[in-house]
């Protein structure tokens, strides 16, 4: 069991955001996560960039479930209108 | 024959291909379902799908082969699409529908 905290931190480590959140009941979590470094990339490189970060958690299976949506800071924004 | 070519040849030997827990009629896992549900509100009805809990060998094998750890995972034409978050906006943004036009029922 995991907290969303412990995954919020790991990927403030591993990855520089401008926004992140992560929400979560320890088994299911859903994140939204800003990132410049997703600029020219597409929706599966940037997911995987992200899995990089978590990578050793998924193996052990102790993160099987994280929805993700991932977004450059301009795609943030336009989506906030 | 090695997981990897198995794998390859199962993605590159149908037009769509689906790897999840469980089947298209009793998926045991609530991303697969999506999944499933996604594909069928896109029209195809029958397409290629693998059990990955009745195939430990694949199931561990596929995290490989698109560099991508989890289940659901979608392949069309060879190609690995996403998982359920990218397969759902995928659909929302109309993307998948084209992408899928003309493999209904292509199993």
């Amino acid at each position: 069991m995991m907290h969303p905290k412990t995954i919020e931190d790991l990927l403030r480590e591993g990855l520089p955001c401008e926004h992140l959140t992560v929400e979560g009941d320890g088994h299911h979590f859903e994140a939204v996560i800003v990132s410049a470094e997703f600029i020219g990339k597409n929706r599966v490189q940037r997911q995987q960039r992200v899995n990089a970060v978590l990578k050793g958690h998924f193996d052990t299976g102790v993160l099987h479930a994280l929805s993700m949506k991932t977004l450059t800071p301009e795609e943030w924004s336009a989506q906030r209108g | 024959m090695d997981v990897q070519a198995l794998i390859n040849e199962q993605v590159t030997g149908n037009p769509v291909v689906l790897y999840m827990k469980g089947s298209p009629q009793f998926p045991q896992c609530g991303f697969s379902a999506r999944a499933v549900q996604i594909l069928n509100a896109c029209g195809v009805n029958k397409f290629f799908s693998v059990n990955v809990l009745e195939n430990p060998e694949i199931r561990a094998g596929i995290k490989d082969y698109a560099n991508w750890p989890t289940i659901p995972q979608l392949f069309v034409n060879g190609e690995f699409v996403g998982g359920s978050d990218i397969m759902t906006e995928m659909y929302q943004e109309g993307e998948l529908q084209k992408l899928l036009e003309g493999l209904a029922d292509a199993a």
